[in-house]
C-alpha cells in the first residue's frame, strides 16, 4: 500500500493550514503514487518476527539499516613560522550496516541488535531480545501499552535531485578551497575550517503489525568557521557562515551561496575581533532564526517531550517543566507564539514518511496562541496523555539502538501581520541584534536558559549599530516567550536544521530543523561573559 | 561477540594485503553492551548489543583517504579498501602529514573482567531490584542505569605496528525523587569490575540526597564558598582537559597561550595545591596501552605508547598535549592526550570542609556545562540533584538550584581544602573546597 500526500495531510492534526504555511510552497510529493518498498530483506525479518511471536512475543519489530556519511573537511592556516598558507584536507567515510530487534513480552520491552545480517543471527538476536524482556518482566509496573496504528507497506525517500555521494571529492575540496581563500583575503583572518558532510540513512522496518517500511533518507550538512586572533590580547574571535542543514541532495550546496558570502564573513570575524564587549542589563532582543533556532529547540523543543514530562530521563537530560497537568491550560508565550511538531516539513532534519515504528508522520500543534496543547509522543506514550493515536516521533540513531521518542521538526509559525526585519529593529530604544549559535546551557527541567550567539550588533534608537562582543542572554523558558512581542512574517521564515542533540541511556543522537522568523523579546536579561 | 587477538590479527593483515597504497593503517573495534534502564521505580527499556567498526586509512605520497566499514566480507573490505585508496589520490597532499610509526612495545594493561564481559540483564536485575525496593520503601522514585561494556580494539600498519586490547566497564547511575516533585537525588559508580558495583550504596546515597534535599530555600545569586563533591569537580575539569593543547596555546587559541605568542608550558597558571598527572595503569581506571585522543586536536590516534603524566605540578604547568605532527615542528616529545585524570587530594573530611565553612554551598553535581570563553576557561552549567546551604559549619537546609558562570582557572586558584581522591568516572578526584564560586542566577529546576 503507498500512501500519497493528500494521505498524510489527511493525518495532520493541522493538515488544513498546511497548504498555507512556510516551506509548504514548491513542495514535490516525496511519495510515488506506484512506490513499493524493495522486498529485499522481506523473509529474513520474518524470521525475527516469527522467532520473537513463538517465544512469547506479543509486538516485535526489526529495523535493518544501512548508514553511510561522508566528511570532506578543509582547514586553511598560515605555517606559523614560515607564514606560508596551508590547505590542511580531511576526507572520512563511515558507513555501517546492522538489525535490531525489539519485543514486548509481558508488556516488557526487550531489544537486541547485531552487525551480522544473516538468517541464523537474525533468529539468535530474536531470542536474545525475548530473554532480555523476560529478565525484566519482575520489574514492570504496568504492562507497556501501544497506540494502534495502521499497518503500511510503503516506500519513502528524502526528495533531492543531485546526489551528493556522487559528487566528486576533489570537487568537493576544491569548492572549499575557494571558500577558504575567499575568506582568507581578508586582512587579520588567522584560519578557516569549511567542512561538507552528508548521512544517508537506509533502513527497513517489519513489524508484526503487518507493516514493511523501506525508508531513504539523506541530510547535506555544511559548514565554514573563520577564526580570528590577537596574540597581544591573547583574544580569539570566531563568525561562522550558518548554512542550515536540511534534508536533500547537493543542489541545497550549489544554492547555498557559500562562496558569496565568504568575504562579508571574514569580514566581520576580524569586526568581531576589535568589536567592543556589551553593556550588561535589561534589553530588547531581535534574535535571527540561525540564533533562534536553538532557543526553540532547548526550552520547547525538550520541555514539550512526553518522555521528559513523564520522568523516563529523569536520570540523564531531565524532565520538564511542562508536566501533564499544564496540558491545555498554561501560558508558555505571549499570543503570537504558536509552535508545531511537524516531521513533514519539506527539507526538515527529521522529515520521514514513517518514524521509528511504523507510524506516518504528521503535523501538531505543540504551543497554540501561546498555551501548551500537545507533547511529542510515541506509541506505548499516547495513551498516557488520553491521546488515542502517536505523534510519530520514535527514532533509534543506529541499528543497534533502542527506538525511543525524540524531538520531531518544531517550528515557530510566522508572525500573522506584515513585518520586516527593519521594523522589529525599528521598535527597539536599547537592545541588540544575534545571529547564529555560540554557547548554550539550560537547565534539566528545561526553566533557566542562558545562551550566546556567534555576532551581535548594537541596537540604539530604532537602528542597528555597530558589532559588539561578550555577549550572553539569560531568561526563564515561559517569561522569555511570553516577552515575545513581535515576529517577521512568512517572506522571512527561514528552516534552520540542528544536528547533535543528545539523550537517552545509552546516549544517542538526533538531527532536527526549528524554522522560524527573526523575532522580538522585549527586557531580556543581558550578560557580558569574561 | 568480541574479536580476539588473532581473529583481529588476521583481519588487520587480510586488509593490509588488499592494499597498494604506500602506507595502510587498519583500527578495529567490537564491542558488546548489556544495559537496563528503569524509572518511576518500573523498568523502561533493556537492552543487548553488538557492535562492529573497522577503519581503514591509507596514504598515497602523504595524500590520505580514510574509510570506516563493519562489514567483514572479502567484498564488502575490498571495496572499503579500494575507495579509500580512491580518496587519497583525489585528496591534495596533506601537509601536515606524519609518516606512521613502526613497531611500538604497547605495554600491558589490566582493564578486561570476564565477569563483566559475561554480563546479561539476568546479572543486572538484583541491582535494578535493590533499589528500586530502597525506594519503594523510602517512599520515593527511582530512576537509573545500569550498564556493562566490554571492548577488543586492534590497531596495526604496513610498517609491523600491532596492538591489541580488551576492556570492559560497568556504570551504575540512579536518580531518586520525592513524590512532591520537590527533592531530587543522585549518586553513579563506575568501575572495570561489574561485582566492585555497590547498587544498593549508589541507591541510598541518591535516595538520601532526594529526601534531604526536599523543599529547597530561596537564595540570592552571588560569590559563595562551595564545597564541590568530585562528580561536580570532574564536570568543570572535563573542559580543561580539552584545552591542553600545546598548538592552540601556540596559536593563540587557548587559555594557555602566552601573551605576545607562545605558551604557558613552565608557568604557574593554578594554585600551590593544584597537582594534576593521569596514568593509564590505574587499575581504578585503566586507560588504552596506546594514545587515542587526537580527535581533539585536528588528527586520529597517534598510537604511541602511553605513560603516567605529571601535567600540572604544585600549580606549574608540566605538559601540553604535543600530537607528532606539532611535537615534529616544534623539536619536542610527543605527548599524547591524557586517558584519564587524577588529582592529589588532601586529608579533610567531606565532613571537614562542611564544618570550616561559616556560609556556604554544598554542590552534588552540575549540569549542562558548556564554554563562555574558551580564552579564559569561563564555563556556565547549573547545580542539580542536591544543593545545600551550609552556615556555620552545618547544612542548615537544601537550596534553590543555581545557574554559575565561573572560570576553571580561577576555581584552580581558590581551592582551600581537599578531602583524598576518590574514583568518578574515568577520573580520580577529591571533594574540594573553593572560595569566591560565582552563582549568576537561580533556577527553578528540581
Amino acid at each position: 500500500m503507498s500512501v500519497t500526500r493528500r494521505e498524510f495531510l489527511k493525518g495532520c492534526a493541522v493538515g488544513a493550514a498546511a497548504a498555507s504555511l512556510p516551506g509548504m510552497a514548491g513542495w514535490e510529493p516525496a511519495l510515488a503514487a506506484a512506490a513499493q518498498p524493495d522486498p529485499i530483506y522481506r523473509s529474513l525479518m520474518a524470521v525475527a518476527l516469527e522467532t520473537a511471536q513463538k517465544l512469547g512475543a506479543s509486538y516485535a519489530d526489526m529495523r535493518v539499516c544501512r548508514y553511510h556519511v561522508q566528511d570532506v573537511s578543509l582547514r586553511t592556516q598560515p605555517d606559523l613560522r614560515t607564514g606560508a598558507v596551508l590547505h590542511v584536507p580531511e576526507v572520512d567515510e563511515s558507513r555501517s550496516f546492522g538489525f535490531g530487534v525489539r519485543v514486548l513480552v509481558k508488556g516488557t520491552w526487550g531489544f537486541a541488535a547485531s552487525p551480522r545480517v544473516e538468517k541464523e543471527e537474525v533468529a539468535r538476536i530474536a531470542r536474545e531480545a525475548v530473554g532480555v524482556a523476560q529478565a525484566n518482566v519482575a520489574l514492570q509496573r504496568t504492562a507497556v501499552q501501544l497506540a494502534p496504528v495502521k499497518p503500511a507497506e510503503a516506500l519513502w525517500r528524502t526528495p533531492y535531485r543531485k546526489d551528493p555521494f556522487e559528487v566528486s571529492v576533489k570537487d568537493k575540496l576544491a569548492f572549499l578551497q575557494a571558500i577558504n581563500e575567499e575568506v582568507r583575503k581578508v586582512p587579520k583572518v588567522f584560519s578557516v575550517v569549511s567542512q561538507l558532510r552528508f548521512r544517508s540513512e537506509h533502513k527497513f522496518l517489519a513489524s508484526t503489525d503487518g507493516s514493511y517500511i523501506e525508508q531513504y533518507l539523506q541530510q547535506v550538512i555544511p559548514e565554514y568557521t573563520a577564526t580570528a586572533v590577537d596574540r597581544e590580547t591573547r583574544t580569539r574571535r570566531e563568525r561562522s557562515y550558518g548554512v542550515p542543514a536540511v534534508t536533500g541532495g547537493y543542489e541545497y550546496i550549489e544554492q547555498a551561496q557559500m562562496l558569496e558570502n565568504a568575504r562579508r564573513v571574514g569580514e566581520e570575524c576580524v569586526e568581531h575581533l576589535s568589536a567592543p564587549p556589551i553593556e550588561p542589563g535589561r534589553k530588547d532582543l531581535v534574535i535571527m532564526p540561525s540564533n533562534l533556532s536553538l532557543t526553540i529547540h532547548e526550552s520547547i523543543g525538550h520541555s514539550t517531550e512526553l518522555d521528559r514530562a513523564l520522568g523516563y530521563e529523569a536520570n540523564f537530560a531531565g524532565t520538564s517543566f511542562l508536566t501533564p497537568d499544564k496540558l491545555g491550560t498554561y501560558r508558555v508565550g505571549s499570543e503570537l507564539v504558536t509552535i508545531v511538531g511537524d516531521r513533514t516539513l519539506p527539507g526538515g532534519l527529521s522529515t520521514c514518511g514513517y518514524d521509528d515504528e511504523g507510524v506516518p508522520t504528521t503535523r501538531f500543534h505543540i504551543i497554540k496562541d501561546g498555551i501548551f496543547v500537545g507533547y511529542q509522543t510515541i506509541r506505548d506514550q499516547a495513551h498516557l496523555v488520553g491521546d488515542k493515536e502517536s505523534h510519530a516521533c520514535c527514532y533509534a540513531d543506529s541499528y543497534d539502538s533502542i527506538p525511543f521518542q525524540r524531538i520531531p521538526n518544531v517550528w515557530l509559525l510566522p508572525g500573522p501581520k506584515p513585518m520586516t526585519l527593519d521594523h522589529l529593529i525599528g521598535g527597539v530604544e536599547d537592545g541588540v541584534l544575534i545571529e547564529g549559535l555560540g554557547s548554550w546551557s539550560i537547565d534539566q527541567q528545561r526553566y533557566n536558559f542562558q545562551f550566546g550567539g556567534d555576532a551581535f550588533w548594537e541596537i540604539k534608537g530604532g537602528k542597528k549599530g555597530r558589532m559588539i562582543s561578550r555577549v550572553a542572554y539569560q531568561a526563564r523558558s515561559d517569561e522569555f516567550w511570553q516577552a515575545c512581542d513581535a515576529i517577521a512574517d512568512s517572506r522571512f521564515w527561514e528552516n534552520q536544521g540542528l544536528t547533535g542533540d543528545g539523550k537517552g541511556q545509552p546516549p544517542q543522537t538526533n538531527s532536527m530543523s526549528h524554522g522560524c522568523a527573526p523575532a522580538r523579546f522585549r527586557r531580556i536579561n543581558v550578560l557580558r561573559t569574561e | 561477540m568480541l574479536l580476539t587477538r588473532e581473529e583481529s590479527k588476521a583481519l588487520a593483515e587480510k586488509i593490509l594485503g588488499l592494499a597498494k597504497a604506500d602506507e595502510v593503517e587498519v583500527s578495529i573495534r567490537s564491542s558488546q553492551n548489556c544495559n537496563s534502564r528503569y524509572a518511576n521505580n518500573s523498568i523502561t527499556t533493556a537492552g543487548f548489543t553488538s557492535d562492529l567498526s573497522v577503519s581503514i586509512e591509507v596514504t598515497k605520497e602523504t595524500k590520505r583517504g580514510q574509510v570506516s566499514v563493519n562489514e567483514l566480507n572479502d567484498e564488502a573490505l575490498a571495496a572499503a579498501v579500494c575507495q579509500a585508496e580512491a580518496i587519497a589520490e583525489l585528496s591534495p597532499a596533506n601537509p601536515e602529514y606524519v609518516e606512521p610509526l613502526g613497531p611500538q612495545a604497547y605495554p600491558e594493561i589490566k582493564g578486561f573482567h570476564e565477569e563483566t564481559a559475561r554480563a546479561r540483564s539476568a546479572e543486572l536485575q538484583p541491582a535494578v531490584k535493590t533499589v528500586i525496593a530502597a525506594a519503594e520503601q523510602k517512599k520515593v522514585n527511582a530512576y537509573g542505569y545500569y550498564d556493562a561494556t566490554a571492548r577488543a580494539q586492534a590497531i596495526a600498519n604496513r610498517r609491523g605496528l600491532f596492538g591489541y586490547h580488551r576492556s570492559t566497564w560497568a556504570s551504575y547511575s540512579v536518580t531518586a525523587r520525592t513524590p512532591d516533585g520537590t527533592g531530587s537525588g543522585w549518586a553513579e559508580q563506575e568501575s572495570p569490575r561489574l561485582s566492585a558495583i555497590q547498587a544498593a550504596a549508589v541507591g541510598d546515597t541518591a535516595i538520601r540526597k532526594a529526601v534531604e534535599s526536599r523543599e529547597p530555600r530561596r537564595l540570592e545569586p552571588g560569590n559563595y564558598t562551595v564545597i564541590l563533591e568530585p562528580a561536580a569537580l570532574a564536570e568543570m575539569l572535563l573542559f580543561m582537559s580539552f584545552s591542553m593543547g600545546a598548538r592552540a596555546a601556540d596559536e593563540g587559541r587557548s587559555f594557555l597561550s602566552k601573551r605576545g605568542g607562545g605558551n604557558l608550558l613552565g608557568e604557574k597558571v593554578f594554585g600551590e595545591n593544584v597537582t594534576l598527572a593521569s596514568d593509564p595503569f590505574d587499575p581504578r581506571v585503566p586507560g588504552l596501552p596506546w594514545s587515542s585522543g587526537g580527535f581533539f586536536f585536528g588528527g586520529g590516534g597517534d598510537w604511541l605508547p602511553t605513560e603516567k603524566m605529571v601535567w600540572v605540578e604544585n600549580g606549574v604547568v608540566k605538559n601540553l598535549v604535543y600530537n607528532r605532527f606539532w611535537a615534529k615542528k616544534s623539536e619536542r616529545k610527543p605527548v599524547p592526550f591524557p586517558s584519564n585524570w587524577l588529582m592529589a587530594g588532601g586529608t579533610a573530611k567531606l565532613d571537614d570542609l562542611i564544618a570550616s565553612t561559616e556560609r556556604g554551598l554544598l554542590v552534588t553535581r552540575f549540569w549542562y556545562i558548556r564554554f563562555l570563553q574558551p580564552q579564559t576557561l569561563q564555563l556556565t552549567g547549573l547545580t542539580r540533584d542536591g544543593l545545600f546551604y551550609i552556615e556555620k559549619g552545618k547544612v542548615v537546609h537544601p537550596a534553590m538550584n543555581f545557574r554559575f558562570n565561573e572560570s576553571v582557572v580561577k576555581l584552580l586558584n581558590s581551592i582551600e581544602a581537599m578531602t583524598p581522591a576518590v574514583p568518578v568516572g574515568n577520573y580520580v578526584l577529591p571533594a574540594v573546597k573553593v572560595r569566591e564560586f560565582h552563582f549568576s542566577s537561580l533556577s527553578d529546576a528540581v
